[in-house]
């Protein structure tokens, strides 16, 4: 038994060092990115020039690090995953395969997702979570909102961006997505506004990667219908199937199975979520 | 020469792009509270499609053969027809549905935006074949920033909504175009550009 196992190890031990290496080579090249740089130098400057300000909304300053961190990791790891596309037929012969690294490429998710935290931090430092600018929402839940806003985006932007370089083609379908993103939030923020205690309304809402859950107008604070906490579920099952198309392609035997498989619970964790976001938390817009 | 210049162009790329913008065009007529902010959408991405007129997958071949670079790019403007087409449409619609909008305002800023994605991709067409991507990309960045960046929105306007304060987005958009045309106008006759911008990402 130990002799069939001893080989068995130092090669698991190799591929996790093949992976690990490979992903730190991902990460320089994602953090270098003059796409991403500027992104995180935009939301330094827009945190940094929020905190000199008097605070009277959060609807704006709670955009900056899911456009930046967000929309912009996601064109940034789109081309880190198609810039390999044009020398497939070497690196296809080296013994790593494609899953692994599309997996690598995954991993640069972790840059963009820790300065997602720390713009956090940075919020809350100047938006305290007992500011009345949130609206009728609990602490917790307020805490809820925020991470489904700042930090959930910035992991989920570049996962779906290699999901993208691996599955289309077509080289600017980044800025498309991000611009269709753009409108259907826009689009669907004036549905609300129009219809604010409908739950249908309140699912179109919710259903996209980043959502607003509040509205500042001269009446005062208006919280709408959803539950946070369900979003956050809803974002999470995003970058999960996210995660699991990008490592579809290449994929074969029972890895493929295996994929298709989890893509199936994620999809259906995903529906759940969203209609327990859509019809969870205040049952009508609450403003104070 | 024109057909066969004309049908090599990125067709798929420019109709798929321009449709998508008529889609959310669609979308701002029939929801007028929306429209002044998905206008600008609209118009970026068919910016963008334009910046995919130029591609050209056979550059290596193409670029040596005796028709200019001016004639090719002339040739190659007439698929501009189809963004600014479509943007025409799309505020037709508006417009019908009764849409309370400075119509001359927003068609300058429709021009404005597919000659600034042309502009930008015959720049990054003297350094590569398939300049739509990049080109499509940066001027998407531009044009959204006054969306995304509060403090760009304070300076420049790139659509004229009514009511809005802060400087006229006309005067943007004919700096624009002015800009644009020498753009436009110095990679197609030939010269070279200024060295700092001796390669594109």
């Amino acid at each position: 038994m130990t002799a069939t196992l001893a080989p068995a190890r130092p090669a698991a031990a190799a591929g996790r060092a093949r992976f690990a290496a490979l992903a730190a080579r991902e990460m320089r090249r994602f953090v270098l990115n003059p796409v991403f740089l500027a992104a995180a130098g935009l939301a330094a400057y827009e945190l940094w020039s929020g905190q000199r300000g008097t605070v009277t909304e959060i609807d704006g300053p709670n955009t900056v690090a899911a456009v930046c961190f967000g929309g912009f990791g996601m064109l940034a790891a789109f081309w880190l995953t198609r810039s390999m596309r044009a020398s497939e037929p070497v690196v296809g012969v080296t013994p790593t395969t494609l899953p692994v690294r599309t997996a690598a490429l995954c991993a640069v998710a972790i840059v963009p997702f820790g300065c997602g935290c720390l713009a956090l931090l940075a919020f809350l430092h100047s938006h305290p979570v007992g500011d009345p600018v949130y609206g009728a929402f609990s602490p917790p839940a307020r805490i809820a909102v925020l991470v489904g806003q700042i930090v959930v985006p910035s992991l989920g932007g570049p996962l779906l961006g290699v999901a993208l370089g691996r599955s289309v083609r077509f080289p600017g379908a980044p800025f498309v997505l991000f611009l269709l993103l753009s409108g259907w939030m826009i689009l669907v923020t004036a549905l609300t506004q129009a219809r604010p205690d409908s739950a249908p309304v309140a699912v179109l809402r919710l259903f996209a990667p980043f959502a607003l859950f509040t509205l500042h107008s001269d009446a005062g604070v208006t919280a709408w219908r959803g539950s946070p906490w369900f979003f956050l579920g809803w974002q999470l099952a995003l970058c999960a199937i996210a995660v699991l198309v990008a490592l579809l392609r290449g994929a074969e035997g029972p890895v493929r199975a295996r994929i298709i498989r989890a893509l199936g619970i994620a999809g259906a964790a995903a529906v759940i979520m969203l209609m327990l976001a859509g019809t969870g938390g205040f049952t009508h817009a609450v403003t104070t | 020469m024109t057909g066969p210049v004309l049908r090599a162009g990125a067709w798929p790329a420019v109709a798929g792009v321009t449709g998508v913008a008529v889609v959310v065009g669609g979308c701002a007529a029939a929801f007028p509270a929306a429209a002044t902010m998905l206008f600008p959408v609209c118009f970026a991405l068919l910016a963008a499609a334009a910046a995919f007129t130029l591609d050209e997958p056979a550059s290596l071949v193409v670029d040596v053969t005796p028709t200019g670079p001016a004639r090719r790019t002339g040739i190659r403007a007439v698929a501009l027809l189809a963004p600014l087409a479509a943007g025409a449409l799309v505020m037709l619609a508006a417009a019908i549905r009764g849409l309370a909008l400075p119509w001359a305002a927003a068609g300058l800023a429709l021009a404005g935006n597919v000659l600034l994605g042309f502009a930008a991709a015959c720049v990054a067409r003297t350094r590569t074949g398939e300049p739509g991507a990049v080109a499509g990309t940066a001027v998407v960045l531009v044009l959204m920033a006054p969306s995304l960046v509060p403090q760009v929105a304070r300076w420049v306007r790139t659509f004229p909504a009514p009511g809005a304060g802060g400087p006229s987005s006309d005067t943007v958009w004919w700096i624009v175009l002015a800009v644009c045309a020498a753009a436009i106008a110095i990679p197609v006759s030939g010269r070279g550009l200024p060295r700092w911008m001796s390669r594109i990402p």
